[in-house]
């Protein structure tokens, strides 16, 4: 292959610009899947059948589809359906973090699940009431055990935010898009683009892994 | 002597416990009656229900049927329909208990650890809290681990940091549950000693162990428990030493085997 790479007509300015959006994305969306999914988590541990169900339907939902017909249904079905006109931003921010939300939600569940039962006895023998037990010791060393899950969706959901490209946010895969088809040089244009994404999840990874091993000593 | 004095501390009567439904029944009878300043030991073969009656006597576990008075107040009872059990919470925070796995909280260090409770169940001021716990921990070798969390400990001090715990509520009775069976065996000593100092305070106690040198030296009664009933109860020359009845004098020979 006789390919002459030339990375100079790959100007940084957009990319660095889409980046931008894409991380006030990723953060908006994650405010909304760390707190909304606390809630939700809650939700689908109710001991009322009738409440249960239907959000454990809803967390389903969003995980069974794809990402991108959440994020197409949600720019076209919503505005049609509800009335509702949103800009493109807050549209993306809805359903990125919707999904996260369920994902989540799904984390926390598993991890308040999963604080010892020793430890909730030992909170009864010591006379802490039921919220005090749960305020106390289950979200605390639920929380602390979810954090990594959180960490890794949060950055599975920034990767995803290159999704909402295709309802035209000028992300960082938008602009990508738009300098590639400029320049005519898609090749070194999306090896840039991969590489920001990289960058950015890259360390993210590998403080979860960091945390990971912590947790392992801590509870070994 | 005091009138008080023959008033029994703990009385438990025809106990009745099982677990799924009915379909495993633990404990078919007991009937313990326990003086104040006595330190039972409770011991068994596994599944004998050792540990269900000390989570019954802690509140943890409901009841079939039978009561349980403390300190001559009714405290445990099974309840007017059949899966209710009756425990009242003002006679249940004068138990302490500690259990044979590690129960620290895991993201509170060891000062925390111990206010926990009295700040937030008797609504004592933290500092108050806090000099109270950093007396408790000198006094059982732990002063310097006030500011550790408890993936910083070895087992030995969990285990006194979670008897501390326990005595930070002013127990009136403590329960043990082989505090010491998932320790190292040069760690079992620094947590039999703290158990003892609490004896020669009279700490009524309720002891189930499977070490037989702790048994004989902290006891001032010894229970024999098997197939959810007592089968032996006596002082731990008796029960230890020439037990009476054959199935105790068969744990004992083994338990002393396997010990030795
Ligand atoms: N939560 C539970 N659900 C069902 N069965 C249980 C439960 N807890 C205990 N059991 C059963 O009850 C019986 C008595 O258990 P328990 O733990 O009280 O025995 P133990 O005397 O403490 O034994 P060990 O010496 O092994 O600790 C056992 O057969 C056990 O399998
Ligand atoms: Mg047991």
């Amino acid at each position: 292959m006789d390919y002459t790479f030339d990375f100079n007509a790959v100007s940084l300015a957009p990319l660095l610009k889409g980046l931008w959006v894409s991380l006030e994305l990723t953060v908006a969306a994650n405010v909304i899947g760390i707190v909304f999914g606390f809630g939700l988590a809650l939700l689908i541990m109710s001991p009322f059948k009738l409440v249960r169900l239907p959000f454990m339907l809803l967390v389903e939902f969003f995980r069974c589809t794809p990402a991108i017909v959440q994020i197409v249904w949600i720019f076209y079905c919503v505005p049609m359906l509800f009335d509702v006109f949103l800009d493109p931003i807050t549209m993306g921010v809805l359903a990125l973090g919707l999904n996260l939300m369920a994902f989540n939600a799904e984390a926390y569940r598993a991890s308040i699940q999963a604080v010892p039962k020793e430890q909730i006895d030992a909170g009864i023998a010591l006379g802490l009431t039921p919220i005090q037990r749960i305020l106390h010791i289950v979200f605390p060393t639920a929380f602390r055990a979810s954090v990594p899950v959180l960490l890794t969706n949060g950055i599975v959901i920034f990767q995803q935010s290159a999704l909402v490209a295709i309802v035209a946010i000028q992300d960082l895969m938008y602009q990508g898009k738009s300098l590639a088809t400029e320049t005519y040089r898609p090749i070194e244009t999306f090896t840039v683009v991969a590489l920001i994404y990289f960058a950015v999840s890259f360390p993210v990874t590998q403080i979860v892994g960091l945390l990971e091993r912590r947790r392992q000593l801590l509870v070994s | 002597m005091i009138m008080s004095f023959s008033l029994p501390l703990v009385k438990m009567q025809s106990l009745h416990k099982s677990y799924a439904d009915g379909a495993i029944q633990v404990l078919k009878g007991i009937d313990i009656e326990m003086k104040p300043g006595e330190r039972v030991v409770v011991i068994g073969p596994s599944g004998g229900g050792k540990s269900t009656l000390l989570r019954v006597m802690m509140g943890l576990e409901k009841i079939d049927s039978g009561s349980v008075t403390f300190d001559g107040k009714p405290y445990i009872s099974s309840g007017s329909s059949e899966s209710k059990t009756v425990i009242d919470m003002s006679v249940r925070r004068s138990i302490g208990m500690v259990f044979q796995h590690y129960t620290l909280f895991p993201h509170l260090n060891v000062l925390q650890n111990l206010i926990l409770a009295p700040c937030k169940v008797r609504g004592e001021a933290k500092s108050k809290a806090q000099d109270r716990a950093q007396t408790l921990l000198e006094r059982f070798g732990l002063g310097a681990k006030a500011k550790a969390y408890p993936a910083q400990l070895s087992g030995g001090q969990k285990q006194r940091v979670a008897i501390a715990r326990a005595l930070m509520l002013d127990p009136k009775l403590m329960l043990f549950d082989e505090v010491t069976s998932a320790l190292d065996p040069e760690l079992v000593g620094e947590v039999e000693q703290v158990i003892l100092q609490l004896a020669a305070q009279n700490m009524p106690m309720m002891i189930v162990t499977h070490d037989m040198w702790f048994a004989r030296n902290i006891a001032s009664r010894v229970i024999f428990c098997a197939g959810g009933v007592v089968v032996e109860d006596g002082p731990p020359e008796q029960v230890l030493g020439s037990p009476k009845e054959e199935r105790t004098k068969e744990f004992i020979d083994r338990v002393f085997h396997i010990n030795q």
